[in-house]
């Protein structure tokens, strides 16, 4: 299990580590995280599906200004890993990862809100300096302090976790795995809501009952959906390009006008002061 | 393209240097008072090196950018290559006020990130999933590639291109674009694509089975499923979803949301409906 725990921590570092290294090239999400897991644990055709469901699940899981719900990598490796290793239900897996995540974005911020407040001085003091050197350094180590500490949680978590998992999932009774199961098929609408927060408008929002009717009924595959979506944005581009420039030359228009009306205002004054 | 042809071939190697810097500009984080102040000197770097060749004037720039930094990093080197353009300006002019460097770098902040977020996060990202995960679901390792192609070459292209429209373009441009009303029909170009994708992925991914029947003494029992689909296919899906936003956007803490789901969830488990 030791080897497990290694290589697992391992993944979340690269993972996590890289993503945010690399310009968040988007490879902590489960899709990647996913199949790096399983290529590493031995079984990538599981690694990838477990990638697949856990990417729905945690979709709404975007770390905005330092601020995120869940920490995806931690739970996809985790919830992978007792997949594929202690051959645990995927469908337990899945819930398995949502209490995971939550928990390791707790961790998450703290480090990198609370923690690394510690070097703000020394940067300070670099800067002063003029110690280019010593600011490229720091900039380097605190990303790997940040994410070596972070890769221990997952350590721990295959090292002391593994065995209370494996005896919990033995004796859960089927209604309580049931119910895990329907869980892992509830917690995208979370996810979801989180986006539509971000998006929704009065005005806008026939377009997310439209694309879900497009799925329910007419059971369009998601490239369909983005194409005929680009066409509405194209088609009410146009209109709206139009209207804003008929705005705008009215604006123009008044601007123009007002200017007639004050200069005629002052030649009225001028004609009653001279009679 | 345009863009890159009128600069001359100093500033274009200091301005790919600033590109791919950039890169690891979020990779620390400095608490919550300096955010990504570190990354943000480390990729302007090579700019103040140029046009500063006196030490002090060189730490005195480098201090005036260890302020909160965290803009949405692929629209982010927008404000990179300005900074750069406007550091040049203030070695070359003797009456040029720095402190306007910081204040508008501070100021474009808020509204690049939220064009930015909507429309790399919001949109690209999702669509970018929803390719990947109905590929992946079934196996295919075409799924995870896929997504990353998707969602990776329009984003480095839209980082590689900014770092020289904030350089060449300067800061009336932003003022422009906002004064225009472009910056509108960007966002409601960006939100319209979103909910459609994130309608169409609640109807496919949000999944809600009932086991739930009534028994018919001769005969098969009714499942109570077969009804509710009758009635409107998916019905629960988009009910819990649409519960779940109207949660959050009365303010509720999305950890709640997420608790309120799970136990829901296993509760149904429990009584049986699942």
């Amino acid at each position: 299990m030791l080897k497990v725990a290694l290589l697992a921590a391992l993944t979340v570092f690269i993972c996590y580590g890289g993503n945010w290294l690399f310009g968040q090239t988007m490879i902590e999400r489960p899709l990647v995280v996913g199949m790096v897991t399983g290529f590493i644990m031995g079984d990538l055709h599981t690694g990838i599906i477990m990638g697949a469901s856990l990417e729905a699940i945690f979709m709404g899981a975007v770390d905005i200004g330092g601020a995120l719900s869940a920490e995806p990598v931690t739970a996809t490796v985790l919830a992978t890993t007792f997949s594929i290793i202690m051959n645990v239900n995927q469908k337990a897996a899945l819930a398995l990862a949502v209490p995971i995540g939550v928990f390791a974005a707790f961790i998450s911020m703290f480090l990198k809100n609370v923690v690394m407040n510690i070097f703000v001085p020394i940067i300070n003091k670099q800067a002063r300096e003029n110690n280019q050197k010593g600011l490229t350094f720091t900039h380097f180590f605190m990303w790997f302090l940040n994410y070596f500490i972070f890769s221990l949680v997952t350590f721990f978590g295959v090292l002391e976790g593994a065995q209370p998992v494996q005896a919990l999932i033995k004796e859960i009774p089927d209604n309580l795995m049931a119910g895990l199961s329907a869980t892992g098929g509830l917690l995208p609408a979370v996810g979801f809501a989180i986006l539509m927060r971000m998006l929704w408008s009065k005005e806008l929002s026939p377009y997310y009952f439209l694309g879900f009717v497009m799925v329910a009924y007419l059971n369009l595959p998601s490239i369909a959906v983005a194409v005929i979506g680009v066409i509405i944005v194209i088609l009410n581009a146009y209109r709206d390009r139009q209207l804003l420039q008929i705005e705008n030359n009215q604006k123009k228009v008044s601007v123009v006008n007002t200017e007639d009306s004050l200069a005629n205002s002052e030649d009225k004054e001028e004609e009653d002061f001279f009679e | 393209m345009k863009l890159t042809k009128d600069v001359s071939k100093e500033d274009k190697k200091m301005l790919n240097s600033i590109f791919w810097r950039s890169f690891t500009v979020f990779g620390s984080r400095a608490g919550a008072s300096m955010a990504h102040a570190p990354g943000f000197i480390y990729s302007i770097m090579p700019a103040i090196r140029r046009y500063y060749k006196n030490p002090e004037d060189q730490a005195e720039a480098l201090s005036r950018h260890t302020t909160w930094y965290n803009i949405t990093q692929n629209v982010g080197t927008f404000v990179m290559g300005l900074v750069a353009s406007m550091e040049k300006k203030n070695s070359e002019e003797k009456d040029f006020d720095p402190d306007s460097i910081v204040a508008l770098k501070t100021s474009l902040m808020g509204p690049l990130s939220g064009i930015g977020d909507s429309i790399f996060w919001g949109v690209l990202r999702v669509i970018a999933a929803g390719v990947g995960i109905s590929l992946a679901a079934q196996g295919s390792i075409l799924g995870p590639i896929l997504f990353l192609i998707i969602y990776n070459v329009p984003s480095i292209l839209t980082r590689y291109y900014l770092t020289y429209m904030g350089f060449t373009l300067g800061s009336t441009f932003i003022e422009n674009i906002y004064e225009s009303g472009s910056m509108k029909l960007l966002t409601k170009a960006a939100s319209t694509l979103g909910l459609l994708m994130i309608g169409s992925m609640t109807a496919s991914m949000v999944i809600f089975k009932s086991k739930l029947s009534i028994p018919i003494s001769d005969g098969k029992p009714i499942l109570i499923q077969t009804y509710m689909d009758q009635l409107f296919k998916g019905l629960i899906p988009l009910l819990v979803t649409l519960g779940c936003y109207w949660l959050l956007s009365k303010k509720v803490n999305v950890n709640w949301v997420l608790l309120g789901v799970l136990v829901l969830a296993i509760t149904l488990g429990l009584l049986g409906v699942v």
